[in-house]
């Protein structure tokens, strides 16, 4: 028997395993595919609308165009006329009174940036097409410099603005645009911008050890043993996630230590961070107890456990951006399909301390709903466990 | 009257279109070795698995104490220890930790859970390897081992799938010792599955034989050996070719035996004091011109019992 025949017959008898095991096959094969539609299809057929705020000052009539409207208002209309070639515009405005409000959206990543008309807009128009020195105005644009939506944005609208400026004053920059970063995110190092994501994506791999350690006990039969003791699934469940919340806590310590020593300074406090990324570990130990239930062996779980982790880290905002699928209104505050997922509220909360310096009564919400959602992972993961596999089958 | 402490009514249990279990009623006794016989895929597992509220079957009700067994009820469920066919062990926690572990699980104070893993493991002979993983002890070791586990709690109804499946010798006759001795206090109750013949008639006082997921028969193995046919088994090889046809054999042997069988090329004859027709037998296949092989005599065992009752084709 040659090397060649050797090798076919172990390559036949590895897909003849294969083939009979059609949902891991199944599961391989759609993975990338499944997420590539759902990102899709999220993305609005790939054509993103970047939410611009804007708060507008100027009150001036416009000395072209007519129809009593100010400069600022003129550039907002070309602002909101800018659109992809379906038709889908590409800036999506949102006019506001007070920079306080608009500021809250910016860290709360509602809004991707936020454009600030002076009072002097029309003024330093008027002057400019008539020659005579403008007064001192600047359109200044508000951004998390670490949200990778406001970059965009903040390109579309100030192209926009320059156009529109060039058209109506024959001129290169009658008014000045200038930027103010948000918090301290102007200061950050792309190293600084990189450390709160990569932390969520190593305690989400949590994922993986919390289902192999669940499903080992179940293929080696070591729960239907328990089962026979006065065990709960909540017990069993529960101890396990205990053994893995201490390992949290200090990886997580471990990792903050290490960035701290490499550079990475924090805006707020990190005991703050600390405490999210804690949550955000709990939140996955309670995915990977959902995804043991329906792995039944640690070889299904490698490949089961990719799905939740896939789910987290890429519609969570860890890794990119995603815009929001508005599901309903409570208490004023929209939420969307991706917040059912702890993590979107993890990269809120890290991103308002980490970056922008919030404090906890800034991340509140993000706090509480990061708590309820680990609660109700882990509640999910006890009632799946108990039904599947603590009952009398 | 006996006291029944465990009872299944009509139990019925189907995997799809497979009928695992069919309408087992069956009693068992406080204080007595049980034992459940059949050939592999009879429905022996799911039978006790079923007792132990391990599984729920489809019909029918189990029984503990006169308690009916819900799923879930841990209460009745920590009354049984129960050893499973395969080893089921922690295998990175040492024989001691696992023992002490179970015991906690169960109920018991962890000084106690201690105190009854260090008793179990020297019965068993594994007081030496107290602190060696269980992974890395030898199979009959992990078996005793398994069966230590099915104890630490102190259970009133010990459920034995398959005990002796893999030990040695040695091992066998410490097992088979500590279940006859463990039965033998007041209130415990052994129920044992099992295909090995010699293994139920020298523990099992009483003996259920089910084949097809059904009860064939119950009774003491002395009872079911009588109801056979008491007395000895002579069977008689055919051997050499040039006779005439075997079949042809059995009418020679009538007249001086009436339970006789032909299974291939020898002749099961069962008879009281069949020493003395051992030798009329001989003569009277040579006289017809068959040629006489090995000639056994033995006494009437379950295993004729069993293979009377299931035959002799293969399962599974």
């Amino acid at each position: 028997m040659t090397h060649l025949s050797r090798l076919w017959n172990i390559f036949r008898i590895t897909w003849l395993e294969q083939r009979r095991s059609p949902w891991d096959l199944l599961m391989v094969l759609l993975l990338a595919p499944a997420f590539l539609y759902m990102y899709w299809a999220f993305m609005g057929g790939g054509s993103t609308s970047y939410k611009v705020l804007v708060i507008n000052s100027d009150r001036d009539p416009c000395p072209v165009g007519g129809a009593g409207q100010s400069c600022a208002e003129q550039a907002i209309q070309r602002m909101s006329q800018l659109t992809y070639r379906g038709g889908t515009p590409i800036l999506r405005l949102t006019l506001l009174e007070e920079r306080s409000e608009a500021e809250k959206r910016l860290r709360d990543r509602t809004a991707a940036a936020l454009v600030i008309f002076p009072e002097e807009f029309s003024r330093a128009i008027s002057a400019a097409r008539l020659g005579q020195p403008p007064p001192e105005a600047s359109v200044v644009l508000v951004g998390d410099l670490a949200n990778p939506y406001y970059s965009v944005a903040a390109i579309m609208t100030s192209a926009t603005l320059e156009d529109y400026l060039r058209q109506v004053t024959n001129q290169p920059r009658p008014v000045q645009i200038s930027e103010q970063p948000l918090g301290g995110s102007g200061s950050r190092s792309e190293f600084e911008m990189y450390v709160p994501g990569l932390l969520i994506a190593a305690v989400t791999m949590m994922i993986f050890s919390v289902t192999i350690a669940v499903t080992r006990q179940i293929e080696s039969g070591t729960v239907r043993r328990l089962q026979l003791t006065r065990m709960t699934a909540f017990d069993f469940l529960g101890g396990i996630s205990l053994m893995y919340l201490w390992i949290a806590l200090l990886s997580v310590a471990l990792s903050i230590l290490t960035a701290q020593a490499l550079g990475f300074r924090s805006q707020g406090p990190l005991w703050l961070a600390w405490l999210i990324y804690v949550l955000t570990a709990l939140a996955s130990i309670g995915a990977g107890l959902i995804t043991a239930c329906f792995s039944g062996t640690a070889a299904r779980a490698a490949i089961i456990a990719n799905f939740p982790l896939m789910l987290l880290l890429f519609f969570s905002g860890a890794v990119f951006p995603l815009p929001q699928v508005r599901l309903f209104t409570i208490a004023g505050r929209t939420i969307g399909l991706f917040d059912l997922l702890p993590h979107t509220h993890a990269v809120t909360a890290l991103n308002k301390v980490l970056s922008l310096g919030s404090g906890v009564s800034e991340i509140g919400f993000e706090l509480a709903a990061l708590a309820v959602l680990c609660v109700a992972y882990f509640a999910a993961g006890v009632w799946l466990f108990q039904r599947m596999h603590m009952r009398a089958r | 009257m006996p006291t029944i402490i465990l009872e299944t009514l009509h139990l019925t249990r189907r995997y799809g279109d497979l009928l695992a279990v069919r309408d087992l009623s069956l009693q068992v006794q406080e204080g007595e070795i049980f034992g459940f016989l059949g050939p592999n895929g009879a429905g022996k597992t799911t039978s006790i698995h079923m007792m132990c509220g391990l599984l729920r079957p489809d019909e029918g009700e189990v029984r503990i104490a006169g308690r009916r067994v819900q799923g879930g009820d841990p209460e009745l469920r920590a009354q049984i220890g129960m050893c499973p066919q395969t080893n089921i062990l922690w295998s990175k926690l040492t024989c001691l930790e696992q023992l002490e572990f179970s015991g906690q699980m169960y109920g018991l104070p962890g000084r106690l859970a201690r105190r009854r893993g260090q008793e179990l493991l020297e019965t068993f002979g594994l007081a030496e390897k107290r602190h060696k993983l269980a992974g890395s002890l030898s199979g009959g070791m992990q078996r005793r081992l398994n069966l230590a586990l099915a104890l630490v709690h102190g259970p009133r109804i010990l459920v034995l799938d398959e005990p002796e499946a893999g030990l040695d010798p040695q091992s066998r006759l410490l097992v088979r010792e500590y279940i006859r001795a463990w039965a033998g206090a007041e209130g415990r109750t052994v129920i044992l599955t099992t295909h090995n013949m010699d293994e139920a008639e020298r523990l099992a006082e009483r003996v259920a034989i089910i084949d097809h997921g059904a009860l064939l028969v119950l009774d003491t193995p002395e009872a079911l050996k009588r109801r056979l046919g008491e007395g000895d088994v002579l069977e008689i090889e055919l051997a050499g070719d040039g006779g005439p046809p075997t079949e042809q054999a059995l009418p020679v042997v009538k007249p001086l035996s009436q339970q006789v069988n032909l299974l291939g090329q020898t002749l099961v004859l069962r008879e009281r004091n069949m020493v003395e027709k051992i030798t009329p037998l001989t003569q009277a296949l040579q006289g017809a011109g068959f040629q006489v092989g090995a000639v056994h005599l033995r006494a009437n065992s379950l295993e004729d019992v069993f293979i009377g009752l299931t035959g002799r084709s293969l399962r599974e």
